[in-house]
């Protein structure tokens, strides 16, 4: 057995894991040697037509992470296994090959479209790219996308990003997202741009295409309740760390790391019944990913931290089935 | 009955622009009682943020203003820039949603606090130095001799926020307008900054309006909600009544439309279908009404007036909704 082989078998995934991310850490270089330590050795696995949502606040790396799963840019160390594919093995046009089974979508859906261009080119490029059909029959799929994500293909596909809204934008870029039809589509705080009313309409939609077309997703957001309604399980990380993994209703209802509760905590609730409870979190800020805390990250906010948290990093481990946490104390 | 601290009567703002006059507060009438929580909730283009600069009288040049302003007795709108430049800061004043570009970068934050406190209060530059370090302790500013000193990009977005909430209060002003003070924040800065308001507000009897898209904040922090929708109050009452027993279908439509973290994953959401009217060709009748699944032929022709229906519950629907309706 080679090493290689040995380090496959360590880290058997479970049955039907088809994103499979083992160890994953991405450093962005600072001048003068420092290191941005964005996401500092995560693991994590996908189940095939399973949404992954992943949940935490900004600087906590969840769209490093998103990004190093699709190689944008590739991650420090680690693996990112889609399918039978190692995707950090890959290279050149066996990596751009692979790119039709990825695609991912972004927050802010009028920028990520090229005002000058038209919809219909917009939404054939990926086709185009890959050298699929002639200009009519890439067009023909272009109509019949747009019509899937609830847009008019006839009066859509001439026109310009600028004669639409942001929610009519989004739903442009989930065309565009799926025209090459992928099996992993990373969402990148898909409806954080977006007013409640529209951000329905595209929550509704992702769910219905995830059905139609069988996706695995990858969905990452701040907002805890987006994350709840559209994943099968959550993950939440902080400051490039992974403190909690478990099944949606789980992490709600029993959240077992002290920072999860905090999120949870400071949810608003559009309830008046429910007055906001005091932020179980010490007062401060965010620590700096350069110079992140040894041994457990949230400790310098944790109300529960004790000696042991910062000497020694709390290893992931289960509490139950599906249930995992990073934590040293964790809450019962 | 003393009359109220704020009276916003009839104020209608419009912009001139190269499509047409867009109408973006439309006829706005309410009053807020000193000490007092009134929550102002609208998606984008509602006019909310457009409300809080007429109230302020921060508008741009192509802005056509009418309406009533009244403050403590005192009409805003018939008073000239420099009376009012005397009353923003000891009477009424501001925190922006983005504290980066409210904060003026080349200042220190010891600077910003300390002209407020030398032009309103007549302190000297020393005692509104020692003035401003109290004031970024109270508003929880961790080591506020040094930050005092900073400038603002060297602060976190809490911070900056802290620092502009400093600022707004530093003359102790009878009405601070929260215009989304906390969108541009993390979760758990937002709870933390919503607590430092509320506590403020209680420690000062200020009165506060807290604009917002998000019905979670106004929920727990708000005595009333205001809703607005295309330039106008669609619905206004105490928040529970405004939660328990809503009568407008559009307030009914948002708050349907929010995942909630109660409810079981994969719930289909009720998402309100198309999208807000244009401002510069409003619809006839209600705004609503080509989005609400109860217009009727009235509510397309004839705008309806926002009336009160007892207990300050006020809304503006021709078809308003029973509580069975709403279940």
């Amino acid at each position: 057995m080679t090493v290689q082989e040995r380090i496959r078998e360590d880290h058997a995934a479970p049955a039907g894991a088809f994103l499979d991310v083992r160890d994953m850490v991405v450093e962005y270089p600072l001048a003068g040697g420092a290191k941005v330590h964005a996401v500092s050795g995560i693991s994590f696995q996908v189940a095939k037509g399973e949404t992954l949502g992943l949940v935490g606040e900004s600087g906590c790396g969840k769209s490093s992470a998103a990004r190093a799963v699709l190689q944008l840019p590739r991650p420090t160390s680690g693996a990112v296994r889609l399918g039978e594919e190692e995707l950090t093995h890959l290279r050149g046009a066996a990596l751009q090959r692979a790119r039709r089974r990825f695609q991912m979508i972004f927050q802010d859906p009028i920028a990520s479209l090229n005002p000058r261009r038209r919809i219909r080119d917009i939404v054939a490029a990926p086709l185009e790219i890959v050298g699929e059909g002639d200009r009519a029959a890439r067009y023909k799929r272009v109509a019949e996308m747009l019509d899937l994500v609830g847009l008019n293909a006839d009066q859509a596909m001439e026109r310009r990003p600028h004669e639409f809204s942001g929610g009519q934008c989004q739903r442009i870029s989930i065309a565009r997202a799926l025209i090459l039809r992928p099996d992993l589509l990373v969402c990148d705080e898909p409806v954080s741009a977006l007013d409640v009313s529209v951000q329905a309409q595209i929550l509704n939609l992702l769910e219905d295409l995830k059905h139609r077309f069988g996706l695995t997703l990858l969905f990452i957001s701040h907002d805890l309740a987006v994350v709840k309604h559209v994943s099968d399980r959550v993950a939440v990380m902080y400051l490039g760390m992974m403190c909690e993994t478990a099944d949606a209703q789980s992490i709600y209802r029993r959240p077992a790391h002290p920072y999860t509760r905090t999120l949870l905590s400071a949810a608003p609730e559009p309830d008046p019944g429910r007055k906001p409870a005091p932020l179980d979190m010490l007062a401060g800020e965010l620590p700096s990913p350069v110079n992140p805390p040894s041994g457990c990250r949230f400790r310098t906010r944790c109300p529960m931290a004790q000696a042991r948290c910062a000497a020694e990093v709390p290893q992931m481990r289960r509490l139950a089935p599906g249930h995992a946490v990073a934590c040293h104390f964790p809450l019962q | 009955m003393s009359e109220p601290l704020l009276t916003v009567e009839n104020q209608r703002t419009a912009f001139a622009t190269g499509r047409g006059l867009v109408r973006a507060v439309d006829g706005v009438s309410f009053t807020l009682e000193r000490g007092r929580t009134l929550g102002v909730v609208g998606e984008s283009g509602s006019g909310k943020s457009v409300l809080s600069r007429s109230i302020m009288r921060l508008l741009p040049p192509n802005a056509r203003s009418s309406g009533e302003v009244r403050l403590g007795g005192r009409d805003l709108t018939a008073m000239s820039e420099k009376a009012l430049r005397a009353l923003r800061g000891p009477e009424i004043s501001i925190v922006f949603q983005d504290p980066m570009t409210s904060l003026n970068p080349v200042m220190t934050i010891g600077a910003q606090i300390g002209e407020v406190l030398t032009r309103h209060l007549g302190m000297s530059r020393k005692a509104a130095k020692a003035r401003s370090v109290e004031l970024l302790a109270s508003v929880g500013l961790p080591q506020p001799d040094v930050r005092v000193d900073q400038h603002p990009h060297q602060l976190s977005g809490g911070m900056r926020q802290r620092v502009a909430i400093a600022i707004a209060i530093a003359c102790e002003p009878a009405l601070l307008i929260a215009d989304e003070p906390t969108t541009a924040l993390d979760v758990t800065v937002q709870a933390e900054i919503l607590d430092l308001l509320a506590r403020q507000q209680a420690e000062r009897n200020m009165a506060m309006i807290l604009i917002t898209h998000d019905m979670g904040v106004v929920a727990g922090r708000c005595d009333d909600v205001a809703v607005m929708y295309a330039g106008r109050i669609v619905e206004q009452a105490s928040t529970e009544d405004l939660f328990r027993d809503t009568r407008m279908p559009y307030t009914s439509a948002l708050l349907a439309s929010i995942p909630r973290l109660d409810d079981p994953p994969h719930r289909k959401l009720e998402a309100i279908a198309g999208r807000p009217p244009d401002l510069i060709h409003p619809p006839a009748g209600c705004a609503f009404s080509p989005r609400c699944r109860y217009a009727d032929d009235l509510c397309r022709s004839q705008p309806p007036a926002l009336e009160d229906a007892g207990r300050g519950h006020r809304f503006a629907c021709w078809r308003p909704m029973t509580m069975e309706a709403a279940e």
